[in-house]
């Protein structure tokens, strides 16, 4: 397709086809990922670690003689649930709070604010070895220890974008109308607060990715030999000349952010109640 | 777009004017890369961490000292020559003369008994080194008598630890510092000793700014030859991949963090050498003898199984790139008479066969569980998990699943020192080099960690070979000693490292010891 | 009205940081640890007389209740305790390492304010074109990239490749650091008038300083880019063009102070995140700051250290979203209180 007719197409549409083609890649790969790879993901040879990516190893091997792309294969299952989960928990516990602060009096939001400010003084690492100590280790704890983390981050976010909406003219004819304020903020407010929150969402995926990886030192996260890609990112860091150990986990990370983040963007276009601007 | 191209400007400026490091003609400065994270203090009464000592052997001296290689017999350093007396229970050491303080102050028999009973009477981490010291006597002002508690047990090459530095007394009292019984509560030295040395050494502590860099200088009036440097500055570098950037850019003449892989990349490169040696250290893993953590492993034949079921060679040649070797058991070789040919002889080698037979000795022939405990950390640039994960997948192949435990730090030495864990993997490092240091703890604290009942004849089988004053002799218990412990198998030693730093060819002399403060900077020059 | 406001935000914070450090300290003692075993040596561990004196030192023989209030007793005089693990004051400790870190933080987010908020209008206002797309493939590179890539990929292009920056580390090795005055590298050789000093200790910060605006840039030029595009949709914009407004001046005068709404919010929380220290950043820049120090207190389980931090950080947070929460109102007159 000619330059100016692709242009025309990606502006017709924007980017998010490709995002959602990027996904639904992904969960593809999610789906039948340990079928179709070629070696187990903890096959450990040392005799044939290191090897740089060949016709046999397509991505290489790691440290221990694992291949790299089976790993990656693999790890789609652990990391892109995971990640993705963190976010998501994050994002709806922390913008249900933010919003529902901005709308509620003076008095509560100050106190409700003050809760958030008091979680963002924890400390993130002692939260989760202590979540990991109480609690137990496994995917659902790690993911806690994390959301309980994130969560103040998204309420402020809503809780500024509701204030500016709070006083803006539909909502005041939405409340002329007889709407509830449980309506009005569904209806009215949540749509058009929805893209700086979906921004941040989309680019959170990627870092929840590998702070997820940040934990494993402490048992909390995947246990090894588990193929996390943020494990394997982080695993491959001292490798300077073995440059591969870190990079294919790392592309499969960054490619998984740039689909969330098209993805989002049409999303915030389709939530927008006056459509794409002119 | 203006605030962007001013930005740009403002940055290029900004680097251009940062000076760039000068390859001076007359090289008066050695830089090492070294992680110095792990320094609390540099008081030779309170200093138990890592890489301190190579820092305190580079501004105090000790009474004798061992030479790269040789960790049996002690040479003489501030002493010129000592003599067992009184029966065989006091060494009696001839001080050197003329040596002098950094302060100028001369040595004399005073400033050891200062800074022995100092080490004692502080109280802190370090005393225990002088278990077995019941007093210091001053004979004459270059003669001083060391008595001892227990004349069988160590404590000759005990002295060679940086721990008994000697220090000035006088400007160590001068600065609120004390030997008296109450030096745990009265001595206020510490705060000026980690900024600056008292010592004679040929290097002076001038500062040290925390997880930054410690800066030395040369001390003028060294007894020995001027140190070949004006100054030495340890910088720090937490990241071995950094580390390794700044040696290739001349910005650091030594690296001593670096991983094996990394160390391999330089082997070519002409301006650069890798220089090497083995170690006392090693990494071993524990298994429990207690029934209430792992059934099985209670079962000492199930021990061995995992002990014959770890493919040695693959982590020492594979992951380690044949960089270490291997003791039969606890007492690292190179000392007490345990070779590699002894390892060979008794130690354990990968034996799938007979560690399923051994298995099915142990009534669990289909195999069994038991978790591996380990903390974040590498040894030679070589990671615990990594390490983990490779006998995780050799104890797969006879049935025995290893259950990987990754732990914080604090959390892992408190379980494993409580004794609470069923098997940990964790690092042993000299505290001084005598076997009697390693085959005691065997026996003694260590044993309580693995729930080990150490029967009386192997005990006392110890405290012979520490007390046997002729070496034939004292090898062949430490070896018997040796073969019981293997056949306990509550320790299995995995890595010996044998230790490498990469140095810049601009200087010459970097050699490496064992004996605890990896390198005596003394040695280092610059090359011609 | 004004003053009673903030006067009843002071007090609810310093209750808040109080609460923030109680809290935390509940938290810590779940670890089933012991700071004083894990940071003695092999062979003191096993010296119970050695322990027993150690944990007295730190009151951790003491009932929870008990060290508590010690804490609090000590934190009305000034004095956050002991750490285990240096054994210096801990406000020593903080002394010496917040400096660093502000200095790189405060660099951090100049750099990201600077560069991250005119692109985000461009990329809105430019919508579709280059520069939007662009500015968006930069900022996901960006903010999905590891930090400790990122920062080692920086440091082997600058430093070992092109060889244009300075070593990791504040200053040069061996160099003598400006007179202390604040611990500000920065401020201090120009306290001092040493301009050698201060050229060096700024080109020191450029990298990391950039590695951390990295990350921070994508996430404010896309919510930079995506609130304007909310605003520009609004009607009061169309009212104002309708006015008669050139594009220009309807951006400047009304796009951009209410789209600054989100962007001040979050580029806040980053700030102060920034502040509360980035250990893997530091780690690789040599850069002796609270990052590091505030990871290796809780894998120390150091109390006296954590409590401290926890302390140092809750002010950070409570202070900065007071400072955004106020500009609110003088960004969007709407949103008053």
């Amino acid at each position: 397709m000619a330059g100016p007719a692709r242009h025309a197409l990606i502006r017709r549409h924007g980017l998010g086809p490709l995002g959602a083609g990027i996904i639904l890649a992904w969960l593809v790969v999610l789906a039948i990922g340990p079928r179709i790879a070629p070696y187990s993901f903890r096959a450990v040879d040392v005799l044939t670690r290191l090897q740089a990516p060949s016709a046999d190893h397509y991505f290489g091997t790691d440290a221990l003689g694992r291949d790299v792309f089976s790993r990656v294969l693999v790890g789609t299952r652990i990391s892109l649930p995971s990640g993705f989960a963190v976010v998501l928990v994050a994002a709806l516990f922390g913008t249900l709070y933010g919003s529902v602060a901005a709308y509620a009096g003076a008095k509560p939001e100050e106190a409700m604010m003050r809760v958030t400010d008091l979680f963002l003084s924890f400390p993130p690492l002692l939260l989760a070895m202590a979540i990991a100590a109480a609690l137990g280790k496994g995917v659902g704890n790690t993911i806690l220890a994390m959301a309980v983390v994130w969560w103040p981050k998204y309420a402020r976010l809503a809780r500024s974008l509701v204030l500016v909406q709070r006083s803006v003219e539909y909502v005041e004819a939405a409340h002329a109308l007889g709407h509830g304020p449980v309506r009005t903020l569904v209806r009215h407010i949540v749509p058009n607060v929805m893209g700086p929150i979906v921004v941040l969402l989309t680019l959170d995926v990627g870092n929840s990715m590998i702070t997820f990886a940040g934990l494993s030192f402490l048992g909390l996260g995947v246990v090894p030999p588990a193929p996390e890609w943020g494990a394997m990112v982080s695993d491959g860091q001292v490798l300077v000349e073995q440059w591969w150990v870190s990079t294919f986990p790392g592309l499969a990370i960054f490619t998984v952010v740039v689909g969330f983040n098209f993805l989002g963007d049409a999303l915030r276009d389709w939530l927008d109640p006056r459509g794409r601007r002119a | 777009m203006k605030t962007v191209r001013l930005l740009v400007a403002f940055l290029v400026l900004a680097a251009c004017a940062s000076p760039v490091p000068a390859m001076a003609a007359a090289k008066t400065t050695l830089v090492l890369g070294v992680d110095i994270s792990d320094t609390r203090t540099f008081d030779p009464a309170r200093q138990f961490e890592y890489s301190p000592p190579i820092t305190m052997r580079a501004a105090y001296e000790t009474l004798v000292t061992m030479t790269p290689g040789d960790y049996v017999r002690v040479k003489p350093l501030l002493a010129k020559s000592w003599k067992l007396v009184d029966g065989g229970k006091a060494w009696q050491f001839q001080l050197r003369e003329g040596v002098k303080f950094a302060s100028g102050n001369p040595l004399t028999a005073e400033d050891v008994k200062f800074s022995f009973e100092r080490l004692q009477n502080v109280k802190d981490q370090p005393a225990d080194l002088t278990e077995n010291l019941a007093a210091v006597e001053v004979v004459d002002p270059l003669t001083v008598k060391l008595v001892m508690v227990d004349k069988n047990q160590p404590l000759l090459n005990v002295l060679a630890s940086i721990t008994f530095a000697v220090v000035d007394s006088k400007t160590v009292q001068a600065q609120g510092g004390t030997s008296a019984k109450d030096a745990e509560k009265a001595d206020k030295a510490t705060a000026w000793l980690d900024a600056h040395s008292a010592g004679t050494g040929p290097y002076t502590l001038t500062s040290w700014v925390r997880n930054s860099e410690v800066v030395l200088e040369r001390n003028k009036s060294y007894w020995r030859a001027p140190a070949a440097f004006e100054r030495v500055v340890l910088r720090h570098s937490g990241d071995s991949a950094a580390q390794l950037l700044a040696l290739r850019r001349s910005d650091i003449d030594a690296a001593l963090n670096l991983t094996p892989d990394q160390l391999d990349g330089l082997a070519k490169e002409p301006s650069l050498r890798l220089v090497s040696g083995t170690s006392l250290d090693y990494m071993y893993m524990t298994l429990t003898g207690s029934a209430e953590l792992n059934k099985a492993l209670a079962n000492r034949a199930a021990r061995q199984a995992v002990a014959h079921a770890i493919d040695y060679d693959g982590i020492i040649k594979g992951l380690m790139g044949g960089h270490a070797i291997r003791p039969a058991s606890f007492i690292p070789v190179g000392l007490g008479g345990s070779t590699e040919a002894f390892t060979r002889e008794v130690g354990y080698r990968q034996d799938l066969a007979k560690a399923k037979k051994l298995l099915a000795d142990a009534g669990v022939a289909s195999g069994f569980t038991f978790k591996v405990s380990y903390g974040k950390a590498s040894i030679a640039g070589t990671s615990y998990d990594l390490v983990a994960q490779k006998i995780q997948s050799d104890l797969a192949r006879v049935g025995i699943t290893a259950e990987l435990d990754p732990l914080d730090q604090a959390t892992l030495r408190t379980q494993y020192k409580e004794g609470k864990t069923q098997s940990v993997l964790t690092f042993w490092n000299p505290d001084a080099p005598d076997a009697y240091l390693w085959a005691q703890p065997a026996v003694g604290r260590v044993s309580k960690r693995v729930h080990w009942a150490v029967p009386k004849e192997v005990a006392d089988l110890v405290t012979r070979a520490g007390g046997e004053a002729d070496a034939a002799k004292q090898t062949a218990l430490y070896r018997e000693f040796q073969k019981i412990l293997v056949d306990q198998a509550n320790y299995v030693i995995l890595i010996q490292p044998v230790y490498r730093v990469a140095t810049s060819k601009a200087i010459t002399g970097y050699a490496l010891t064992a004996a605890g403060w990896q390198v005596d900077l003394y040695d280092v020059k610059p090359a011609k | 009205m004004r003053l009673r406001y903030v006067a009843t935000r002071v007090v609810a914070s310093v209750l808040m940081a109080l609460a923030a450090t109680l809290v935390v300290f509940l938290i810590a003692h779940t670890v089933p640890a012991d700071p004083i075993l894990a940071q003695l040596g092999d062979k003191a561990s096993a010296n119970a007389e050695l322990v027993a004196r150690f944990r007295a030192r730190w009151a951790l023989d003491r009932p929870l209740w008990e060290q508590y209030a010690i804490f609090v007793g000590r934190l009305a005089q000034g004095d956050l305790g002991e750490s285990i693990a240096s054994r210096r004051p801990v406000l020593v400790d903080i002394g010496q390492y917040a400096p660093a870190t502000i200095e790189l933080a405060t660099l951090a987010a100049l750099l990201t304010l600077l560069v991250g908020v005119p692109l985000g209008v461009l990329a809105a206002v430019k919508r579709d074109g280059w520069l939007d797309h662009g500015a968006r493939l930069a900022c996901l590179v960006g903010v999905s990239a590891p930090t400790f890539w990122l920062a080692f990929i920086v440091l082997a292009l600058f430093y070992g490749g092109l060889q244009i920056a300075p070593s990791p580390g504040r200053l040069d090795a061996g160099a003598v650091p400006p007179p202390h005055v604040t611990g500000l590298f920065l401020l201090d050789s120009l306290l001092a008038r040493d301009w050698p000093t201060f050229r060096s200790a700024l080109a020191h910060m450029l990298l990391p300083a950039a590695v951390l605006a990295a990350s921070t840039l994508g996430l404010i030029t896309r919510t930079t880019r995506a609130a304007m595009l909310d605003v520009l949709g609004q009607d009061y914009v169309r009212v104002a063009r309708a006015k008669g407004l050139t594009e220009g001046g309807v951006v400047r005068g009304h796009a951009v102070p209410n789209a600054l709404l989100p962007v001040v919010t979050l580029g806040g929380l980053a700030y102060a995140e920034l502040l509360a220290g980035t250990v893997l950043t530091e780690t690789i820049f040599s850069w002796p700051g609270l990052g590091r120090y505030t990871y290796q207190s809780a894998i120390a389980l150091d109390f006296p250290a954590i409590m401290g931090v926890t302390l140092l950080v809750a002010v950070i947070y409570l202070a900065m979203n007071f400072v955004v929460d106020v500009s609110y109102s003088w960004l969007d007159p709407r949103v008053t209180r």
